[in-house]
């Protein structure tokens, strides 16, 4: 088949504010949970529709549903007027609904072409036509405003920017029907808005958007309808234009705004590290420092050197030039050996990638830096290790069965809180959070910062990276702002106003 | 919150130990079908034989297995098997002390495991590539050494070592319990153990964590260098002669003792008492079909089909889960 952008891109014919989808009394129930209770929801053609509630909530069980990814317990789901049994994600992509998923997954050795037509690829006679792939690929990228090229390995690419070719690619399946699974946990604000041109150009082609966030002002942005899930419970659905922060968060935590960034001030003590005219790889005569009982937030774009200026102070990187400062001593950080032995602690910003041992229990997670520390010589006192790991699950209150049950199986909010709370036994004086909250929730972000006041008062100082204004704007004691691997300004709590700081990190 | 998490650690240590009793019942069936089907399987001599055959495969998964664990894979075992009977014996041969002998073989083993290390962290090399390339100049170094010929040990305390028995089981079984108690003991109950784990699961989240991930790759090769190198001491006590062709392939049986042991091969799943009555299951088999003048061609094919299905009902269990 030879196929172009055309006809892989028909303008879908539907008739805005039309019934597509209904669920009735959709229903999925696990062995041991009721995953989702029966709920009733239409969508309509046209529409952004987003979605919001907790980890655990129902969310993720009920996009499985719609992409038929998982069988439903009962209840139908209506398609376009016919009854639509969802049994398989080739079933739910024939009638032409797609899903983008938080984690990209496409094939990261292929070309973005390649990833583009992947399974409807371009050949004649049994041959690839691998040029004419690129064209075409290259013309939708054009197209859609995004400026990447066709041509090169897509792990060449950031992850937001594999996000966007995500979305690209979902756009020339004839979709009409495209859900959003938490699309700019990984992007920077300019590739966010690409995403957003992209989604309104696809609602203005007639196609029902079901946008799934934890962040309150992209719904706010984009959305016409929201729907809160709680407890796999449709709590409600209301128009955008009527309701606000408060109601929504209300609806999903049965708790205030003000209790989720819970900021507790202390009176700084001594400097605990002190980077003097740091270089590295991707960062440029850095100084600052971090004191006992303070959050120092780094606020940037994803690029402009936080990560780098963290993982060399970490030990994990080489320092080009300039001085560490640990406790008004010079050191060499030459690993993360070294860091960890002066008392830094990273919690890294993949939790799949860098932060969590997946397909091991909660309880070897959560002791894996302790180790030496519970075990005599070599061998291991279990019965330590049982203390600690339960200690710490009781502390974090981690939602697990048990210390025994895999990593892997608990939902991201309570991985995210393995990845922080390993520090916690370790006793470490200098806490890093890069992104933190990625994928988590409202009511798991609370219990984070939570964790963060608990940690000043012992005495630590943290340093927080995160690309989420709101989060290092209402949690640093001082706030640093990045951009292009250097340091342009520096705030103290709640100094400067978020259009500031934005201005500063966009230059 | 404590108090609702202490009594659920069960099920986890419960599927590992249902696994172990699986494979133990499996092994105990062939033992008795056998029995009843031959006149001569269960007799001392042959019992004694098939634990001698099984328990040089068995140390030998044991080794093998903590590499997997860590998510690579050694394929020089065999190779160095062969290599370390050549060793030995031109070192007895040559007058030096049965134990200097002994000694320095190991000390080959764990060196050429060091080897495997430095390739796969300081070079960078996959653990395929650089144990396939051990496998295969190993082989000719001995070759080299040797001229192409077998070299007769001329020590009968060495030799005799192999054939005896201590209170009725043979010395070499002996081995196994020798080699399994301080390999239990180093995997489920040490920290390095712990770290085997973490490396194969996620090496980067290890890192992180204070964990020394390269000492940890070099250690998993060392111990199966060094458990290749002392099945290369047992084999030429056994055969008596030192020939760097021998064990030809048993770095497959080693991995597949492992595999059907329950050991995953994307790592971080993994324990000592599987491969090793994986490793019994394959020599009854072996054995079985010698005694039923099964075509040794067909014990092959088995070995193959067992695989198949004991790692997929594996695999079921696991995601069922």
């Amino acid at each position: 088949m030879i196929s172009t952008a055309q006809d892989l891109h028909p303008a879908p014919v539907l008739e805005p504010g039309r019934t597509i989808l209904e669920l009735r009394g959709l229903e999925k129930r696990y062995p041991g949970t009721h995953a989702l209770k029966p709920v009733n929801l239409a969508f309509k053609s046209g529409e952004i529709h987003a979605i919001v509630g907790e980890n655990g909530a129902g969310k993720s069980t009920l996009i499985k549903l719609l992409t038929g990814v998982m069988p439903r317990t009962s209840g139908e789901v209506i398609w376009e007027g016919q009854p639509a049994a969802l049994a398989t994600p080739h079933e739910a992509m024939a009638l032409g609904i797609n899903a983008v998923h938080q984690e990209v997954v496409l094939c990261r050795h292929l070309t973005v072409a390649a990833n583009m037509f992947l399974g409807e690829e371009n050949s004649r006679f049994g041959i690839l036509q691998q040029r004419a792939m690129v064209r075409e690929a290259q013309k939708i990228i054009d197209d859609l405003g995004f400026d990447l090229p066709a041509h090169v390995t897509l792990g060449d690419l950031t992850i937001g920017q594999q996000q966007l070719i995500a979305a690209a690619r979902a756009t020339v399946r004839g979709t009409k029907f495209l859900i959003f699974d938490e699309p700019t946990a990984y992007l920077t604000r300019k590739e966010a808005d690409q995403l957003f041109t992209l989604i309104r150009r696809l609602k203005g082609e007639g196609v029902t958007i079901i946008y799934i966030s934890h962040r309150m002002e992209e719904v706010f942005e984009l959305a016409d309808r929201v729907s809160v899930l709680r407890d796999g419970t449709l709590v409600g659905t209301r128009n955008i234009a009527e309701t606000n922060d408060a109601e929504l968060v209300k609806m999903m935590i049965n708790r205030s705004i003000e209790q989720v960034y819970h900021k507790e001030h202390f009176t700084p003590g001594a400097t605990i590290l002190e980077a003097r005219n740091l270089s590295g790889k991707g960062f440029e005569d850095v100084s600052m420092t971090v004191r006992a009982g303070e959050i120092v937030g780094l606020y940037g774009l994803i690029g402009a050197g936080r990560s780098e200026f963290v993982t060399t102070l970490y030990g994990r990187h080489k320092k080009s030039a300039g001085e560490i400062l640990w406790e008004g001593k010079p050191v060499q950080v030459n690993s993360e050996h070294d860091a960890i032995k002066l008392g830094m602690a990273l919690a890294p910003e993949s939790r799949r990638d860098q932060g969590l041992c997946l397909n091991l229990p909660v309880g070897l997670n959560l002791n894996l830096p302790i180790y030496k520390r519970i075990s005599s010589n070599l061998l291991i006192s279990s019965a330590q290790e049982k203390v600690q790991a339960d200690r710490q699950i009781a502390d974090l209150r981690i939602k697990t069965p048990s210390r025994g049950a895999l990593a892997s199986s608990l939902s991201g909010g309570n991985q995210q809180k393995i990845v922080i709370g390993k520090w916690l036994a370790h006793g470490a004086k200098l806490f890093i959070f890069d992104e933190p909250t990625v994928g988590v929730d409202v009511g798991t972000k609370a219990e984070i910062y939570r964790l963060f006041g608990a940690l000043l008062s012992k005495g630590a100082g943290i340093i927080l990276i995160s690309s989420y204004l709101p989060e290092v704007y209402e949690l640093s004691d001082t706030l640093h702002v990045f951009r292009r691997g250097r340091l342009v300004a520096s705030h103290g709590f709640r100094a400067a106003s978020h259009e500031d700081v934005l201005t500063q990190a966009i230059g | 919150m404590s108090t609702e998490v202490i009594p659920v650690e069960k099920p986890k240590r419960n599927y590992n130990v249902l696994f172990g009793l699986t494979l133990l019942a499996l092994l105990v069936l062939l033992w008795i079908l056998l029995s009843v089907a031959t006149t001569s399987f269960a007799t001392g001599n042959n019992i004694a034989n098939l634990l001698r055959q099984g328990s040089m495969i068995a140390i030998m998964a044991v080794g093998q297995t903590f590499v997997i664990i860590t998510g690579g894979i050694d394929l020089s075992v065999g190779a160095v098997v062969g290599f370390a009977t050549v060793v030995v014996a031109m070192m007895i041969n040559a007058g030096f002390p049965i134990w200097l002998a002994i000694l320095v073989t190991l000390l080959v083993g764990v060196a050429i495991g060091m080897f495997h290390g430095f390739g796969i962290v300081k070079m960078g090399l996959p653990p395929f590539i650089i144990t396939l390339a051990t496998l295969t100049s190993l082989r000719g170094i001995g070759l080299l050494m040797t001229n192409g010929n077998s070299i007769n040990i001329n020590s009968d305390t060495f030799t005799a070592f192999s054939r005896n028995s201590f209170i009725g089981v043979p010395n070499l079984f002996w081995m196994v319990i020798l080699v399994g108690i301080p390999a239990y003991v180093f995997l489920h109950h040490s920290r390095w153990g712990r770290y085997l784990f973490s490396v194969g699961s996620n090496a980067e989240a290890s890192r992180l964590s204070g964990v020394n991930v390269q000492r940890t790759i070099y250690m998993a090769y060392t111990l199966s260098g060094l458990c290749a190198a002392f099945v290369g001491v047992l084999l030429a006590a056994r055969i008596g002669i030192g020939n760097p062709t021998q064990a030809e392939g048993w770095e497959l049986q080693a991995i597949a003792s492992s595999v059907i042991g329950g050991t995953s091969l994307f790592g971080a799943v993994g324990s000592v008492h599987g491969p090793l009555l994986g490793a019994f299951i394959l020599a009854t088999i072996n054995n079985g079909a010698n005694l039923l003048n099964v075509n040794s061609f067909w014990q092959r094919i088995i070995t193959g089909a067992l695989i198949i299905i004991i790692v997929y009902f594996d695999g079921l269990r696991r995601r069922g889960k």
